[in-house]
């Protein structure tokens, strides 16, 4: 069991990213971080995963803990033996690398004896990566190189899986396929914190759900129930008939605005 | 660079096969040709290409610290200067003027590239710091103090007027730098040119498997995943300070060996430059490593030995081949062997970057991929 205890952290002396942050992801659970833009869901994440240095922040209170063992004294190396693994935002992938070497390259840490399963087990997860394992990763497509991020930090056998915005700039298909994924990883007794914007697909595989809005727990509880409050309706997956119709009327405000303004310009392009 | 993508990889087995064959084929035949040269070429001959085995050494060292690990480095000809020191101190006897060991020239050897290891080791705090050109301006510091270092310390490194002297690679039962045994083949007798000239082709190659198995391994893979993401690599677990440490351990360890192998070149001369500029091991070598590695195509190590071949091996050859031995300034002519080299590199460096700037190795791929094809 991941337990997140009162974090907070903060980037420089006074950019604040969290606070007070409390939230348990049960073994063997995948359990869904929302909130917008600056909620503090990919800090959270660094936290976990040691690499908030990276990013020049640090974390200020609280605590982190895996399987009782404390992990935000520890070096992000340390973290990854104590199987706890990051897929970092954007699909960092090694793009001059072929696609198997980006694999071996995620095993570099585990045991010997664990490598040849790991590697295993991302070819049955994702047979196309099997195909191409001789591509350099940087001509792979935006959802390939996706998988390849998640099959590549699988090699290290994680117990749990930190994934930031794994379907960021995906086509919907793709979206709903990682979406199968984080489930097909989750099957296999690996947990997952899910870090999502896409409130939708998140919502659909997590089993709990937590809520940041600026940097605070806003809510939490169990996913359906989320999925099914206003509130979240609302603020996350605009499935109102309210707010739709309200965003219509707006579009159409703006365009009419748009119309009469141009006439009115001095320069037009 | 370019090895990166060309990595091993599952080939068909049927093919893998062929290839494996047809590359043991290639190298048998190889070592066949290089074990008969000294037969059949003079010994001037032999020197050059001895030259260009020093320079490939070296060069492989730096091209995968630069290529595969991403990191700038200016300061190679200091860490040849380590390992030629190291040597001398190690395997001759010292006298009055000079500090020395006299152990066994082997343990010598390796205790030499094992220094200049950690002295690359050493430079960790900065290199783990620094990245790029600033990288390269900082180690470009290390020339100038193994310059000063060497010619305030004579007792180490011999006096810069005439140096010290540091014996020949003695193994048991077989000597490299006398007729020890007395021996022939193919009715030429082998002599000391002849001898060094298997021994530095035989490091060379040694040097080149070394290098192949570090880079087709984890150590490569880690070297690469630093030099292609740093934040990544950490997420995955890899030390980045750890990887970038080793990865200038084992290029010093190289230029030592490289080092090793000049202070030989020069019949066991080991002499300090006098002028930090001009040289053995002062920032022309440096720049000369670095044209090596981008000739060659960075990161590849064959590609390292043809640079070698062209910065290394053409000022030597070309005043052989028109006949002047003395290539100074007095023969004549502006256009010195030096001085046509020299703009043969640079044009071939504008050349590369243009139309190729995967270096010879880049060509090659190409070659290959047309034969297949």
């Amino acid at each position: 069991m991941l337990t997140v205890e009162q974090l907070s952290a903060r980037y420089g002396r006074s950019v604040s990213a969290l606070r007070d942050v409390s939230l348990t992801v049960p073994e063997g659970s995948v359990v869904a971080v929302l909130g917008s833009n600056g909620a503090g869901k990919s800090t959270l994440l660094r936290a976990i995963s040691g690499t908030l240095g990276l990013h020049g922040g640090s974390i200020t209170a609280g605590q982190i803990a895996w399987k009782g063992q404390r992990l935000d004294r520890l070096k992000p190396a340390s973290i990854v033996r104590h199987r706890v693994l990051q897929v970092p935002e954007g699909r960092q992938i090694f793009g001059r690398m072929s696609v198997e070497e980006n694999l071996r390259a995620g095993g570099l840490v585990a045991p010997a004896s664990a490598r040849a399963e790991a590697m295993e087990r991302v070819h049955t997860l994702f047979p196309i990566l099997k195909e191409r394992a001789g591509q350099p990763a940087g001509l792979l497509s935006g959802g390939e190189q996706q998988m390849l991020a998640i099959g590549r930090a699988l090699m290290s056998a994680p117990e749990i899986l930190l994934l930031d915005e794994p379907s960021l700039g995906l086509a919907p298909q793709m979206v709903a396929r990682i979406g199968s994924i984080v489930r097909d990883i989750n099957a296999t007794g690996t947990a997952v914190l899910l870090v999502e914007q896409n409130a939708t697909m998140a919502l659909r595989v997590a089993d709990l759900a937590v809520v940041l809005e600026v940097g605070e727990l806003a809510l939490q509880g169990d996913a359906a129930e989320l999925a099914a409050s206003d509130e979240v309706q609302r603020l996350y997956l605009g499935g109102h008939a309210e707010s739709e119709r309200q965003a219509e009327e707006e579009t159409t405000a703006a365009r009419r605005g748009a119309r009469a303004r141009r006439p009115l310009g001095v320069w037009t392009p | 660079m370019s090895e990166t993508v060309a990595a091993p990889i599952t080939a068909r087995p049927a093919g893998a096969r062929k290839t494996l064959l047809l590359k043991t084929i290639g190298a048998l035949a190889l070592g066949v040709v290089v074990f008969l040269l000294p037969l059949y070429l003079s010994s001037q001959y032999l020197l050059v290409l001895m030259w260009v085995f020093t320079g490939a050494v070296g060069a492989m060292g730096l091209t995968m610290l630069i290529g595969q690990a991403g990191q700038l480095s200016l300061a190679h000809s200091f860490f040849v200067l380590v390992g030629g020191v190291s040597y001398a101190v190690y395997a001759s006897p010292g006298d009055k003027d000079t500090i020395g060991f006299g152990l066994p020239t082997l343990l010598a050897l390796v205790l030499a590239v094992v220094t200049t290891g950690l002295v690359g080791a050493l430079f960790a705090p900065i290199s783990g710091r620094l990245r790029g050109i600033y990288l390269g301006v900082a180690s470009l510091s290390l020339v100038f103090l193994g310059f000063w270092l060497a010619n305030q310390l004579p007792s180490i490194a011999g006096s810069a007027s005439s140096g010290r002297y540091a014996p020949s690679l003695k193994l048991p039962g077989f000597d490299f730098g006398e007729q020890n045994p007395s021996l022939y083949v193919l009715n030429v007798e082998i002599g000391s040119a002849e001898r060094s000239f298997w021994l530095f082709a035989a490091l060379t190659a040694l040097a080149y498997v070394a290098g192949r198995g570090a880079l087709s391994g984890r150590v490569g893979r880690g070297w690469r995943a630093v030099r292609d993401n740093e934040a990544m690599a950490t997420v995955m677990g890899v030390s980045v300070v750890r990887q970038k440490a080793t990865a200038f351990a084992v290029s010093s360890a190289y230029a030592g060996l490289a080092g090793v192998m000049v202070v030989w070149w020069y019949s066991g001369l080991m002499k300090p430059d006098e002028a930090v500029d001009f040289g053995t091991y002062g920032t022309t070598v440096a720049i000369s490593y670095l044209a090596m590695c981008v000739i060659g195509g960075l990161g590849s190590l064959g590609g390292s030995i043809l640079g070698a071949a062209i910065v290394f091996g053409l000022p030597q050859l070309l005043p052989l081949l028109n006949g002047s031995t003395s290539a100074g300034s007095l023969s004549g002519t502006a256009f010195t062997p030096v001085v046509i080299t020299n703009l043969i590199f640079g044009a071939l460096i504008v050349l590369i970057i243009m139309f190729e700037p995967r270096g010879f190795a880049g060509l090659g791929q190409r070659i290959v991929r047309l034969v297949r094809r």
